[in-house]
C-alpha cells in the first residue's frame, strides 16, 4: 500500500512529461502556414499609383506608375535538415489591389529550421517556353508575349512628365537569361507563430537604379532589345529585399 | 408531369464537352454545373420573346447566331425603340476572359448578367415575377426547370441563361486549325498573324500592330486576371472620355476603360467598339494606326507603339503600311469560324433556324 502510493505521483509525472513531449513533437510536426508580405515602395516611399512624384533617377522630369507586375517564382525554403518547395510556384505580384501589400501564403511548410529562402524573379526557362498554365502563368495573360517569346518577367508601365509634356514609359522585360534567383538568410528562426511571416521590399526604382542608372528620358521603352533588357534585369535582380517586419505599416502611417 | 411525384428527378450532367487546350484554365460556378437539361432550357429562354414585357423581343433579337451572336446595329435597340448606349458584344468563349461582363464590366458573373437586359425599360422591360408566373403556366417549361433546378425562379432563369451561354465555344476556325497544326496560313495572313502578334520594336526592327497587347494570343479577347482585360484604345480625348469601368470600381485612373472584346468571328460582328463608331475592319484599323486620340488614361502601350519610333515626339501613330493593315485583316478573317455560325446547338429550338 505505501509503495503503490508513494509510486502514484511518479506515475502520474512520467505520465505528464510523456503528454508533454509527445504534444511538442505532434506539434513539431504539423506543417504550418508562412505568409510572405510583398511592400511596394519607389526609393524611400510607398508606391502610389497615377501620380507623377518620382524623380527620373538618370535625368529631368517625374515618373507615375500606371502598372507594375512581376513575376516570382519557384519558391524555396532551405535548411542543413531538408528544404520546402512550393509546387506550382509561379506568383504574379501586383499592388493594384485593395490591399498595399501582396501576399503569398506557403502551405503545408513542415516545421524545421530554416537558414534561407529563395526564389527567381521572372519565369524559368523550362516553364517560359511552357503553355501549361501553372500557378499564375498564363499564356492568355497580359504577361503573356507570344508562345514564340515567352513571358513578360517585369512589367512596368506609366509615363514620364516633363513640364508641360507627358512621354509613355513601357518598360517588358523578359527572356530566359535574365531569369534572376535571389536567395535571403532567415538568420537560423525556427518556424513558429512569431515567424510565421516574413516581409519583403519591392523597390521599383531598383530597376533603373543599380548597376545601371537609366535616363528614363532617354530610354523611355525596352521591349525586344537584349542588351537593353539585360540592363534592367542586372538591375531587377536587387528588386526585392527582406524587410525587417517592426518596419512594416510605418510607411502606410506616413500616408 | 414532373415534380409531381414529389422527388426531383436529376438532371444530367453535360457530356462531350470540352474546350481547346490553349483556351487555359476555366471555371463553372459550383452552384450551377452544366447539365443537359439547363442547357437545353438556357437555349429555349434566349430565343423565347416572351422574356421580354411585350413579347416581341428575346436575348437572340440582339444576339444573332449568324452574326456570332451581335445583331449588326450600330447600337441594339429593343422594346422601347430608343437605341441602347452600347454595340451588341458578340457571345463566344465566355468562360475565358474577363469575367466582368457588359462594356463597362458591371456584372461578375453570367448569372448576375443574365438578367439585366430582361428587365431594362429599353431591352425587354419585363417584370420578373411576371416572366415565372407565365413560365410556370408552360407544362414543358415547368418540367425542364423542375429537372434542372427543382424549382422556377428569376435565380433559374438566370443560371439557366448562363449555361447555354457557357457553351457557346468558338474553336473551329482556320486559325484554331493553324493551332492544331491542321492547316498553314496563306502568306498574308501569316503577315497579319505576325503583326497580330507583335509590338512593335524599331531597336531590333520587329514591325508589329500591337494587337496583342490587349486582345491575347488564342482567345484574342481581353485578360481575365483582375482588370487587365479592360483598357483605353484612344477613343476619345480627355474631354470627352465616358465613365466606362470607372463607373463600376470608381477609380479615376478607369475612365474610358472598357472591355476588351473577343476578336473570334470579328468579320462578322461590326459595327465595332463599345458604341458601334466604326462600320469596318478598314476604319478600325485606321483608328488604331492614325486615329488615336491622347488622353490620360489612354493605353501607354498604344501611346508608346510606333513602327518609326516617334512616339516620344508627342505624335500617336502605328505607321503600318496599306499592305500591313490589309495583311491584318486577312488575319482576322482567319478568326470566323463557320460552324460557331451554323451550329445546330446554338440556334433557335423553336424555329431550327
Amino acid at each position: 500500500m505505501r509503495k503503490a502510493t508513494f509510486l502514484k505521483p511518479v506515475l502520474l509525472a512520467v505520465v505528464a512529461a510523456l503528454g508533454v513531449t509527445g504534444w511538442l513533437l505532434y506539434r513539431a510536426a504539423q506543417p504550418v502556414e508562412l505568409a510572405l508580405y510583398f511592400h511596394p515602395f519607389v526609393g524611400p516611399e510607398p508606391l502610389v499609383f497615377n501620380e507623377s512624384r518620382y524623380p527620373n533617377p538618370g535625368g529631368e522630369g517625374r515618373f507615375k506608375v500606371r502598372d507594375f507586375q512581376f513575376f516570382l517564382s519557384n519558391i524555396r525554403l532551405v535548411g542543413a535538415t531538408g528544404a520546402y518547395v512550393e509546387p506550382d510556384s509561379y506568383h504574379l505580384v501586383r499592388f493594384d489591389g485593395a490591399e498595399p501589400a501582396f501576399v503569398i501564403v506557403l502551405h503545408d511548410v513542415p516545421r524545421r529550421d530554416y537558414e534561407g529562402i529563395e526564389f527567381g524573379i521572372g519565369v524559368d526557362a523550362a516553364a517560359n517556353r511552357s503553355l501549361t498554365p501553372r500557378g499564375d502563368l498564363d499564356p492568355n495573360g497580359r504577361m503573356a508575349w507570344t508562345w514564340e517569346v515567352g513571358y513578360k518577367f517585369v512589367l512596368f508601365e506609366g509615363a514620364l512628365v516633363r513640364g508641360n509634356a507627358s512621354d509613355p514609359l513601357v518598360y517588358h522585360v523578359g527572356f530566359d537569361e535574365n531569369y534572376r534567383l535571389v536567395s535571403t538568410e532567415l538568420h537560423g528562426e525556427p518556424l513558429d507563430s512569431r515567424t510565421s511571416r516574413l516581409d519583403f521590399r519591392v523597390d521599383i526604382l531598383r530597376l533603373f537604379q543599380g548597376s545601371a542608372t537609366v535616363d528614363m528620358a532617354a530610354l523611355p521603352d525596352v521591349k525586344f532589345d537584349r542588351a537593353d533588357a539585360a540592363r534592367l534585369a542586372r538591375n531587377f535582380a536587387a528588386m526585392v529585399t527582406p524587410m525587417r517586419s517592426d518596419a512594416v505599416g510605418q510607411p502606410e502611417r506616413a500616408r | 408531369m414532373g415534380g409531381c411525384d414529389g422527388r426531383r428527378r436529376s438532371a444530367t450532367p453535360l457530356s462531350g464537352f470540352s474546350a481547346p487546350f490553349v483556351f487555359g484554365r476555366f471555371q463553372v460556378p459550383a452552384d450551377n454545373p452544366l447539365t443537359e437539361e439547363a442547357v437545353e432550357l438556357g437555349r429555349r429562354l434566349f430565343y423565347d420573346p416572351r422574356l421580354s414585357a411585350t413579347g416581341t423581343v428575346s436575348c437572340s433579337t440582339c444576339h444573332i447566331q449568324r452574326l456570332a451572336f451581335t445583331d449588326g446595329r450600330t447600337t441594339s435597340v429593343g422594346v422601347s425603340g430608343r437605341p441602347l448606349a452600347f454595340n451588341s458584344m458578340s457571345l463566344a468563349n465566355l468562360m475565358w476572359g474577363p469575367q466582368h461582363f457588359f462594356w463597362n464590366g458591371r456584372a461578375a458573373t453570367l448569372e448576375e448578367q443574365a438578367l439585366i437586359p430582361i428587365q431594362h425599360a429599353d431591352e425587354m422591360a419585363q417584370d420578373l415575377g411576371r416572366l415565372v408566373a407565365e413560365l410556370a403556366a408552360d407544362a414543358s417549361y415547368r418540367e425542364l426547370f423542375e429537372t434542372a433546378y427543382g424549382e422556377t425562379s428569376p435565380a433559374a432563369i438566370a443560371r439557366a441563361l448562363a449555361s447555354f451561354q457557357r457553351t457557346l465555344i468558338s474553336s473551329n476556325s482556320r486559325y484554331d486549325q493553324f493551332l492544331r497544326g491542321e492547316i498553314t496560313l496563306d502568306a498574308k495572313e501569316e503577315l497579319g498573324r505576325k503583326l497580330f502578334m507583335a509590338h512593335p520594336d524599331v531597336k531590333v526592327s520587329l514591325r508589329g500592330a500591337n494587337c496583342i497587347d490587349c486582345h491575347s494570343q488564342f482567345l484574342t479577347g481581353g485578360f481575365s486576371a483582375r482588370y487587365d482585360g479592360f483598357s483605353n484604345n484612344g477613343l476619345d480625348d480627355e474631354e470627352h472620355l465616358q465613365p466606362g469601368l470607372s463607373a463600376v470600381t470608381g477609380n479615376p485612373a478607369h475612365r474610358g476603360l472598357f472591355k476588351v472584346p473577343s476578336l473570334r468571328n470579328i468579320a462578322l460582328t461590326g459595327p465595332y467598339m463599345h458604341d458601334g463608331r466604326f462600320t469596318t475592319l478598314e476604319e478600325v484599323l485606321d483608328h488604331y494606326d492614325r486615329g488615336v486620340r491622347n488622353s490620360s488614361t489612354l493605353s501607354a502601350l498604344i501611346a508608346e507603339a510606333d513602327n518609326r519610333g516617334e512616339a516620344a515626339e508627342g505624335r500617336i501613330s502605328l505607321h503600318l503600311t496599306s499592305g500591313e493593315k490589309a495583311a491584318i485583316i486577312a488575319f482576322l478573317h482567319t478568326l470566323t469560324d463557320q460552324d460557331f455560325v451554323t451550329a445546330e446547338r446554338f440556334s433557335d429550338p423553336f424555329t431550327g433556324k
